[in-house]
């Protein structure tokens, strides 16, 4: 068997390792039981303490006494509101240049979870980790709470008529009006900036990404004319070359691409091809670890390797070759793969520089991929910033040009590689206004502060891709005094309209004339809200023209010497927008598996030359990072990602990690995500402490990942797992097998779909009220998560094959848990669940010991109401996202995985009433539900027509730890790697 | 010589059989001891001394005039809690109804009587205009002071501190004293307190957050028996959600008015009653009502399974609720008396066909290996139907 290791301590040496975490148990014990023994020399002082104890226990029970709880009714009960009944209502997601149509789940006027939207061409049902936590930025204390000037509280309309009389005043002066915003993507927003800038002339609006797509959206306009980002469909390619761009954890579209790429991966319903994905990178990114084949290269040698692969593909297609540098990467087997696959392959690039980008360009042109899955018709329209105009913009403010400053969803004072300059230089503006949520470095230096709205307590309308439309709708009502930008834009330019009606009038006149299904309007636009989305077919009229590329081929650099520091956004952090989300600080990073910090990832060599381990210290251009070792990292790189080390966010986010903006470079106009020739030294004798989550968990040298390659698979579909039929014929057992008269529910995870992306692990938090523990804790491997991802490495330490695998709990058959519970808190059920009753368990934990799949969690503290953990579940407007049908726990009580049985009780329930059996697919768990790689199915397993038993009977098909014999209910499809024979 | 016992050198056992003691001490006297309150605030309103207020009160509770022919105002107008309805408005509803209004109002409210229930009783009723003002200065102070405090039923904590007292005294008699001559008699003593404690204190644990036939006073004084029993007004009339949500539901103030539009005055509650009803309404303040049938958190339960699936009747659990002029707790509510239910319950295996999940039990039925399903042969006793 092929050894897999977490990290690499354990390559290295696993039984030192071992020995290692023992000591570490053993140091953690004694110190408990260091407590003990001060107590047993019992003294007066004691006896005054239990006395104490027994006095104030006893009067808190006799106190006991029955609360007396109010029932308040309505007034006049909406008849779609039933208490203790969810509603769901369509609306969209868009934030930090990511977007979702999302269907959100009201509860009693909560909003409390997110769901994908399957209406949508874009989400298919599918979330991100950011999309899932987004709800609970809505009950996050560190929003603004009023509009303010210069700190103090203002009332709308003062505020309306002072910034009237002053817009007005600079109107008749020179210098400009700057309306600084995120990319906009709604239609009617566009149209009221439109006309604010109409009525205010000198106006002048840029758009702004801290992660721009500049490169792209200036290299499509020399290729196309225009510039935008093409709609990419990984769903009809064969072939997937990447260069740096992570696709499937950050880059512009990720829910898309994963639907698409797993969709092209995954080797159900008799599919037998598989997509074929090469990924060029330095650090191991989400994207590169789910590559069948990965060359980890510096970032500067980028440009050469497109180059090199563009005149490979020119030499047989043109004939005619550009001249530039010369690439160190052999790319003829990559060239010959594509060339195979013209019209089925994608070539994308994540870098910045426009050069490369009109490289690929051409290189997909060559291959006749535009059309096919590169399409032109639906342009991606979630990125828009340009580069030079914030660099126009600072020489502006310098020059004292900009009278007024409007700043809305932007922060660039943090997150602009010059955000100290724009920090001055804000001062000098004689207004400045921003309309953020919640408080960040650049509105803080702002005079009027006029939060906006949630996007859960707004409407919007929103144009992700050219030609499709999605609504967003109000789910409560604002929660603080506060209003959407919109409406100030509006009344500022004298409409007296809100913001809601303007949209409905704006659809009346253009969404509504773009279809044909509907003649009335209030028809169609009711079905579009309730739909969520309004998707037209458009034709593209875009032609490649292949100018350029020469010039380009030139401005391609060499490689430069010495290390270079790639920076990265990471999958939960992302920009940096929502850093005080403690939910996505404590989701570990994909692959490091560390939470609430950025590190500096090194390769392992560099490791080995400098004497460097985990959490030592290195000194980076002057910046001090914690190192962590990366299996996978290119040679003389550092990875490092942005989106930490925010000023100020809030409780949570404040100070946690470092922030890497400043590192970034303008080169060439656009923004370069990395630094060369860096000066990397060892800080000696200083530790920084990571949580890192990923040894927490071990394999054992037991077959728990299982893969092949798809030429074997082919051969033989059981491949890789040769095991399940041993376990099969030596599965003998003296108790009776358990028998399930209606249900036996079950779950199959397909290791082939699964990306690692971390959707499920936030959506089963939102769903099961898992309470965050905070870095410590995570520290001491007592993170909460009920579905945690197994990340195991194999074969080259320079370069490894990665391995991603949710684990939950298992729902045996024949439990190890049950057995012990000393007061039957746990214990089997009609159903097939394992199922855990908070009310019984005592906290003897040998349930968690006992369990072979380390699943579950102990309450070890007090996480809620309790001032130690000032997380979401500290303040009575955090908790309003507590899922009202899932019990809080409380210290000192042993929880797991329920496979969602509030959902399954529900859609039971809904049947009875209805009188039918249950459909297939109607119970779905949360992390079923919006997983972007449909990795995960659900189902019972009882009906054998049902979709989960016939992935049961699929060859690939295994449980862990089978020998055991403890009977799961979870099945694991074997792993399937596309690599070249 | 004796060996002189300190609390530390006390065994950690028996420090915790002391502990255990006190805390069963406050266990069977919590409930009592924390129900009082010490709120002996005098609260003379302006320009009135105490003296006016203590005169309102003799003339409210029937004491003065001393030749008075008709009833004394707290025989209708009670100050303490009853057991029964009482349908009139109590001393407290009129005192915070009135406090803020001035004497004019109340005068006339008390002199021409409204609404035929209060015309029969007021009828006789006469009273010179400065006793009523009296009579309004005390109500106005009932309403800052609250009603009086009913004293704590004390009969518990001195039986059982009697019997601790007893068990020590035999303890003490058999080691030092030997005035009882015979051991066996202070042996049956010792144990028979010691049972009846026992008793005691495992009756109190087990009723510690359960709370049947709990009926607290509501803001209306709402009859089950005049509107479900009297009229025959269908339970899912007014808790229509019953059949197919979780909650039973708490009927919104608009349905009420779909009859009290009309129905303005009770045959014995008067107008005062449904009057708040039509206040709710115009001043679109709902009522804060006082729930009676209340789970722990951690306890999952849905009337659509019981009542739109399983179509139990409501008085399986609610009890004889038509016949209730004060809704009390019927049953205990208590996990036991789930599960009892479920043990015995049919399951309606045939007509619904989601039952068809479970071929193997219908085969059974079929053969005749079976001849019932009940609840708990579907997993309804299963601990994460009711806890997740």
């Amino acid at each position: 068997m092929k050894t897999y290791w977490r990290s690499i301590e354990e390559l290295a040496n696993p039984k030192e390792l071992r020995r290692e975490e023992a000591r570490e148990e053993a140091k953690n014990k004694s110190m408990l039981l260091k407590g003990d023994q001060e107590m047993n020399a019992s003294s007066r002082r004691d006896f005054l303490k239990t006395f104490g104890f027994s006095i104030a226990a006893a009067s808190i029970v006799a106190g006991c006494k029955r609360p007396v709880d109010k029932a308040i009714p309505y007034l006049v009960k909406p008849e779609e509101i039933n208490p203790g009944t969810s509603s769901y209502y369509a609306s969209s997601y868009f934030e930090g240049n990511e977007y979702g149509s999302v269907i959100v789940k009201v509860r009693d006027g909560r909003p409390i979870k997110i769901e994908g939207n399957t209406l949508s061409s874009i989400s298919q049902g599918g979330t991100s980790a950011r999309i899932q936590a987004s709800v609970l930025n809505l009950y996050d204390d560190a929003r603004f709470k009023s509009p303010s000037k210069n700190g103090k509280e203002i009332s709308w309309e003062k505020a309306d008529e002072e910034l009237l009389a002053l817009l007005a005043t600079l109107q008749t002066q020179s210098g400009k009006v700057v309306l600084l915003s995120s990319t906009i993507i709604s239609p009617s927003t566009r149209e009221i900036i439109r006309k604010f800038a109409e009525k205010q002339t000198n106006t002048e609006w840029i758009q702004y990404d801290p992660v721009s797509a500049s490169g792209i959206l200036m290299a499509n306009q020399k290729s196309f004319g225009t510039s935008f980002i093409p709609d990419y469909r990984f769903n009809k390619a064969k072939v997937v070359v990447s260069f740096g761009a992570d696709f499937l954890g950050t880059w512009l579209s990720t829910v898309e691409y994963t639907k698409g790429y797993t969709a092209a991966r995954q080797l159900q319903d008799s599919q037998k091809n598989m997509l074929r994905h090469y990924q060029f990178e330095s650090g191991m990114t989400l994207s590169g670890s789910n590559a069948d084949v990965r060359f980890p290269i510096k970032p500067s040698e980028e440009g050469a390797i497109v180059l090199a692969l563009y005149n490979a593909i020119a030499q047989v297609k043109r004939g005619a070759l550009v001249s530039g540098v010369k690439s160190s990467v052999d790319i003829s087997d990559l060239a010959k793969d594509l060339l195979d696959n013209e019209k089925q392959s994608i070539v994308i690039s994540g870098s910045n520089d426009e050069n490369i980008q009109i490289l690929v360009n051409g290189i997909n042109q060559m291959l006749g991929n535009y059309g096919q899955t590169i399409g032109l018709e639906n342009p991606l329209l979630t990125k828009q910033g340009i580069d030079q105009d914030m660099d126009r913009l600072l020489a502006d403010l310098k020059a004292g040009n900009v009278k007024a400053l409007l700043v809305w969803n932007a922060n660039p004072v943090y997150d602009h590689p010059k955000g100290k300059e724009f920090a001055e230089a804000i001062t000098k503006t004689s207004l400045s206004v921003s309309f953020s949520e919640r408080p960040d470095e650049t509105t803080v230096l702002c005079q009027y502060s006029l939060p906006e709205t949630n996007y859960l307590e707004s409407w919007n309308d929103l144009e992700p891709k050219s030609g499709i439309f999605s609504l967003a709708q109000p789910v409560i009502s604002p929660i603080f005094n506060t209003r959407p930008p919109q409406e100030a834009l509006l009344k500022w330019t004298g409409n007296v309209i809100s913001y809601r009606d303007f949209i409905q009038n704006f659809w009346k006149e253009n969404q509504f004339t773009k279809q044909k299904n509907s003649t009335d309007f209030i028809k169609f636009w009711d079905t579009s809200l309730q739909n969520g989305v309004f998707e037209t077919v458009q034709e593209s009229k875009m032609n490649f023209s292949a100018n350029g590329v020469e010039q380009a081929a030139s401005q391609i650099k060499s490689v430069s010497g010495g290390i270079e520091v790639a920076l990265y956004e990471s999958i939960a952090i992302g920009n940096g927008k929502y850093a005080n989300n403690p939910w996505l600080q404590e989701l570990p990073d994909a692959v490091a598996k560390i939470s609430w910090d950025n590190f500096a990832a090194i390769p392992v060599a560099y490791a080995e030359e400098n004497g460097l381990k985990n959490e030592d210290v290195i000194r980076v251009n002057g910046m001090e990072l914690p190192v962590f070792v990366q299996p996978g990292q290119a040679k003389d790189t550092i990875s490092v990602a942005i989106g930490y080390g925010r000023e100020i966010a809030g409780k949570v986010g404040d100070h946690t990690g470092s922030n890497l903006y400043p590192f970034v470079v303008t080169e060439n106009g656009a923004r370069q995500y990395f630094v060369t020739s860096v000066n990397a030294e060892k800080v000696p004798d200083k530790v920084f402490e990571l949580a890192i989550s990923q040894t927490h968990y071990l394999m054992e040298g037991r077959p728990i990942v299982r893969e092949t390659t798809l030429d074997d698979y082919l051969k033989n579909p059981a491949s890789g797992n040769e095991k399940e039929a041993e376990d099969l014929s030596k599965a003998v057992t003296l108790y009776d097998e358990p028998v399930y008269n209606g249900h036996h529910w079950g779950m199959a995870v397909d290791l082939n779909s699964c990306t690692g992306c971390g959707n499920c692990a936030i959506a089963c938090q939102a769903e099961n009220n898992i309470q965050v523990i905070g870095k410590d804790q995570v520290r001491n491997r007592r993170i909460m998560h009920w579905i945690r991802i197994d990340r195991y490495y194999s074969e080259n330490p320079e370069n490894p094959k990665v391995s991603f695998q949710p684990v939950m709990c298992q729902h045996c058959g024949n439990a190890p848990c049950e057995n012990v519970c000393p007061v039957a808190a746990t214990s089997h059920s009609e159903e097939g669940l394992n199922q855990m009753a908070y009310n019984r368990c005592v906290g003897t934990k040998y349930c968690v010991n006992n369990c072979p799949y380390r699943v579950r969690r102990f309450n070890w503290f007090q996480y809620v109401k309790n001032d130690k953990f000032d997380f979401a579940s500290n303040s009575d407007l955090g908790r309003m996202i507590l899922n009202p049908d899932v019990t809080v726990r409380s210290r000192g009580v042993v929880e797991k995985c329920s496979m969602c049985v509030q959902r399954i009780q529900e859609k039971k329930q809904l049947a009875k009433l209805e009188g039918r059996v249950i459909a297939e697919g109607e119970i779905k768990t949360a992390c079923s539900q919006s997983c972007p790689g449909n990795a995960i199915v659900f189902g019972d397993l009882a009906n054998p027509e049902s979709r989960i038993s016939k992935l049961f009977k699929d060859q690939r098909n295994y449980h862990l730890l089978k020998e055991l014999h403890t009977l799961p209910s979870v099945g694991y499809l074997t792993k399937v790697r596309n690599t070249n024979a | 010589m004796r060996k002189v016992i300190l609390l530390r050198h006390l065994p950690i056992r028996l420090k915790t059989f002391i502990s255990l003691l006190l805390l069963s001490i406050l266990l069977i006297s919590g409930n009592s001891l924390l129900a009082q309150s010490s709120d002996d605030e005098e609260v003379v309103l302006d320009n009135h001394s105490h003296e006016d207020i203590q005169r309102g009160e003799r003339f409210f509770k029937g004491l003065l005039p001393k030749d008075r022919k008709f009833e004394a105002c707290v025989s209708c107008h009670i100050l303490s809690r009853p057991d029964t309805m009482n349908w009139n408005p109590s001393a407290m509803d009129i005192a915070v109804k009135y406090a803020g209004k001035d004497f004019a109002d109340f005068q006339s409210a008390v002199m021409e009587p409204n609404g035929n229930r209060m015309e029969a009783s007021h009828k006789d009723f006469k009273i010179e205009e400065s006793d009523l003002k009296k009579v309004k200065l005390y109500l106005d102070e009932l309403a800052i002071t609250g009603p009086p405090i009913e004293g704590p039923v004390v009969n518990q904590i001195v039986l059982f501190l009697f019997l601790i007292l007893l068990m020590v005294l035999v303890i003490l008699d058999l080691i030092f004293f030997h005035k009882i001559k015979y051991r066996f008699i202070s042996a049956l003593i010792l144990l028979v307190s010691l049972g009846y404690l026992v008793k005691m204190i495992s009756e109190a644990a087990i009723n510690l957050g359960r709370s049947q036939n709990y009926a607290p006073d509501q803001p209306i004084k709402f009859s089950h028996k005049v509107h479900a029993g009297a009229n025959k007004i269908d339970c899912m009339y007014c808790h229509h959600t019953a059949e197919f949500n979780k909650s039973a539901g708490i009927p919104a103030m608009g349905l009420c008015m779909n009859c009290h539009m009309i129905v303005r005055e009770g045959a014995r509650s008067g107008k005062f009653e449904i009057a708040k009803v039509l206040e709710a309404n115009e001043t679109q303040k709902p009522v804060v009502w006082v729930r009676v049938h209340n789970l722990p958190d951690h306890v999952f339960f849905s009337h659509a399974q019981h009542v739109g699936i399983a179509k139990i009747d409501c008085q399986k659990c609610h009890g004889q609720v038509q016949e209730m002029d004060i809704l009390k707790q019927s049953s205990d509510l208590s996990m036991g008396w789930c599960i009892n239910c479920h043990r015995q319950t049919k399951v309606n295996f045939k007509d619904n066909k989601y039952y068809d999940t479970y071929m193997k039990l219908h085969d059974d039925l079929k053969s005749g290996k079976i001849d019932t399903i009940r609840a708990v042969d579907i997993g309804a006793n299963d601990c994460m139907r009711c806890h997740y």
